[in-house]
């Protein structure tokens, strides 16, 4: 991490980042692989399919921050572009994995995971 | 990718070709149209969407063709955000094969299981559009959006019989690990668009996501922070292994194929791993590229040897694990998907070649061969689902291999033609299967010939290709044995053959034996590049 908090001049577009003093990129991308990591974990330890959904999102949130943070260090309209995508795709997964978690709790009435076994893993 | 920001700076119009996407819009439009007459249709012209969605598959394969033999103007469009190139072709034409198929396997099983049919092909055509994208990409954004597509469309595709456990099981387990797999290779594209800023002068350049600017910045060692890119780099190998069931990321692969429908297994197997290759060979191939001996790009070739040997480990494994695991499945389904494991490990030997190759044509020739790999994969594997689907009738009740007993003789059409698509799998020679294998393990050899100091690497995976395929030798022929030489106790009536899957079948036999017996054509057609420059370009 020490690499990343190199500083180097800001004189692309004008204006400098506004930035808060002490807080630089390397302490949004340290929050961000936190986030991304408590959502894998939570992926593979939760048993709910709902909450596992949850943790999903949680790394696609911790993406948005990542690339934010470097739109946002860099002056670059890019990064900030892509979280709309981001946040677009992950809008429609939802409606679709909802729909599913509907469907099989109709014909099962238990959310689960562990509960999904006629197919052997 | 900033795409809105160089229309305002210059003041120009932006960089539009929409010719060079027309075949994506017309998949697109018809998948639109499709679900549109659906809504206004009585129950009994539901076959019109099948007609029409094979004529817009067709006129999709059209429009290819015309890029590739009149070109569109340019090689690139939308800032870089579309490429026109022989790997974008190839594999467009191969999806939008396996899709043409698969909306002839469906179009009786989906009436005689009562789904909605309109329904049914829309999405698969909507998932035609998102694989033809993720061939087409030379952005990441827009590889990310062709997968998304690709994927929403097969989760659901996946859970279509909506009362059947086992297909909700399937598209269920198949959303979890596929927007798992998701987030990884986003997170790999967020910190390589981090990783690739560079600082020209007293200011700093903002991170690109468009492949062949990566590629160039690697190229010349102007990365900014090498770390993130090789973390970057291995989150997307995670998330493309993901999604072309490479072995550690495989285990989602056999649940889903066996809970899912059987034409969409039929479909999931050839269609979307040939759009994963098409881009994860893009990205890889030219957004971390062999470097060579630069003296300043000393960390930009080491993401390229630590990617390489990755993926030949990677291939090993997956070879391996996908033909052991098959020797033990008492379900043909599932016998079937771990056999698609396989040959992604086959695939990747290739994929591997491709990375290794120093000069341009041995490249073009590794990855020819990878794009006729898959092409083979999808006739053969598509025939043999279609046979898969006519044993095993409605709502999928015989697919277990004891279902195979004895009906070799009673159903003489089915078991020979079945049998043909299992020893192509396997890689009998005068059939597809062996000269798809031939042309990867080739290119494997060549690469490994040129390049003494790590020739034995490429040796070594070549002969564990050949070893593996000896172990299939067992689960196909086992399938054969049972089909033939087993006594049959229970009752059985020989299934019907509609006119589609006959259609189905006539295809992908003639397939099988003319890639066989006369592969040149294709693999040169494969290997040509598009034409660029013969029209003018029509909206600039």
């Amino acid at each position: 991490m020490t690499e990343l908090a190199i500083n180097f001049p800001f004189a692309l577009q004008g204006a400098p980042a506004p930035q808060v003093q002490g807080i630089d990129l390397s302490w949004y991308l340290a929050l961000s692989a936190v986030l991304f990591t408590i959502g894998v974990v939570g992926v593979i330890i939760k048993r709910n399919v709902i909450s596992m959904f949850m943790c999903i999102e949680l790394m696609l949130n911790a993406v948005n921050l990542t690339f934010v943070a470097f739109a946002s260090y860099f002056r670059d309209v890019t990064g900030q572009l892509f979280v709309f995508i981001v946040m677009t795709v992950a809008a429609a997964e939802a409606a679709v994995g909802l729909g599913i978690i509907i469907a099989i709790f109709r014909n099962r009435e238990s959310l689960d995971v562990d509960d999904a076994n006629i197919l052997k893993l | 990718m900033n795409f809105f920001a160089v229309a305002l700076q210059a003041g120009t119009s932006p960089d539009i070709n929409f010719p060079l996407i027309l075949p994506e819009m017309i998949v697109c439009g018809v998948a639109v149209l499709v679900m549109f007459l659906d809504a206004f249709m009585r129950r009994s012209q539901r076959w019109v969407t099948g007609g029409l969605s094979l004529l817009g598959l067709a006129a999709g394969a059209a429009a290819t063709i015309w890029l590739w033999t009149r070109g569109a103007g340019s090689l690139g469009t939308f800032n870089g955000m579309i490429v026109l190139d022989e790997i974008r072709l190839s594999f467009t034409l191969v999806v939008i094969f396996v899709s043409a198929l698969t909306v002839l396997l469906s179009v009786v099983w989906v009436e005689g299981e009562h789904l909605p049919a309109g329904e049914f092909h829309s999405l698969l055509l909507f998932a035609t559009s998102g694989m033809m994208l993720m061939a087409s990409g030379g952005d990441l954004v827009i590889i990310f959006l062709g997968l998304e597509i690709l994927s929403i469309a097969t989760y659901v595709m996946c859970g279509f019989r909506r009362t059947d456990l086992r297909s909700n099981e399937s598209s269920l387990k198949y959303f979890i690990l596929g927007s798992f797999s998701s987030a990884f290779l986003l997170y790999g594209i967020a910190l390589v668009y981090g990783a690739t800023a560079t600082v020209r002068g007293s200011g700093v350049v903002a991170g690109t996501t468009n492949i062949a600017q990566i590629g160039e910045r690697v190229m010349a060692g102007d990365i900014m922070y090498p770390a993130l890119l090789f973390a970057g780099a291995a989150f997307m190998l995670v998330g493309f292994g993901f999604k072309i069931a490479t072995a550690p990321f495989h285990v989602w692969t056999p649940d889903v194929y066996e809970g899912a429908p059987t034409p969409v297994t039929a479909f999931m197997a050839a269609g979307p791993k040939a759009a994963g290759f098409a881009s994860f060979l893009r990205v890889f191939i030219f957004g971390f590229p062999f470097v060579g001996a630069v003296a300043s790009a000393s960390s930009a070739t080491n993401v390229h040897d630590a990617w390489l040997h990755a993926l030949a480990i990677l291939a090993i494994i997956t070879m391996s694990v996908g033909n052991v695991a098959a020797i033990v499945q008492n379900n043909v389904k599932r016998m079937l998907a771990y056999s698609s494991i396989a040959h992604a490990g086959y695939a990747l030997v290739g994929f591997v070649a491709a990375g290794a190759a120093t000069d341009a044509t041995q490249r073009a020739d590794a990855l020819a061969a990878v794009a006729f790999y898959m092409l083979t994969y999808a006739v053969m594997n598509l025939g043999a689902f279609a046979v898969v689907t006519l044993i095993a009738r409605q709502n999928d009740r015989r697919t277990e291999v004891e279902d195979y007993n004895g009906i070799g003789f009673r159903a003489p059409a089915l078991s020979f033609t079945l049998s043909i698509f299992l020893l192509s799998l396997l890689g009998m020679p005068l059939t597809a299967g062996f000269i798809g294998k031939v042309a990867v393990f080739a290119s494997a050899l060549n690469v490994g010939s040129s390049a003494p100091a790590a020739s034995s690497l490429y040796t070594i995976l070549v002969v564990i290709g050949v070893l593996n395929t000896a172990i299939s030798a067992y689960y196909y022929l086992r399938l054969i044995i049972v089909m033939f030489f087993r006594e049959r106790t229970t009752e059985w009536a020989v299934p019907r053959i509609p006119a589609s899957m006959a259609l189905v079948l006539v295809i992908t036999i003639l397939g099988v034996f003319y890639l066989g017996l006369f592969p040149g054509r294709v693999l040169d057609a494969f290997k040509r590049k598009p034409a660029s420059g013969a029209v003018t370009q029509i909206a600039r």
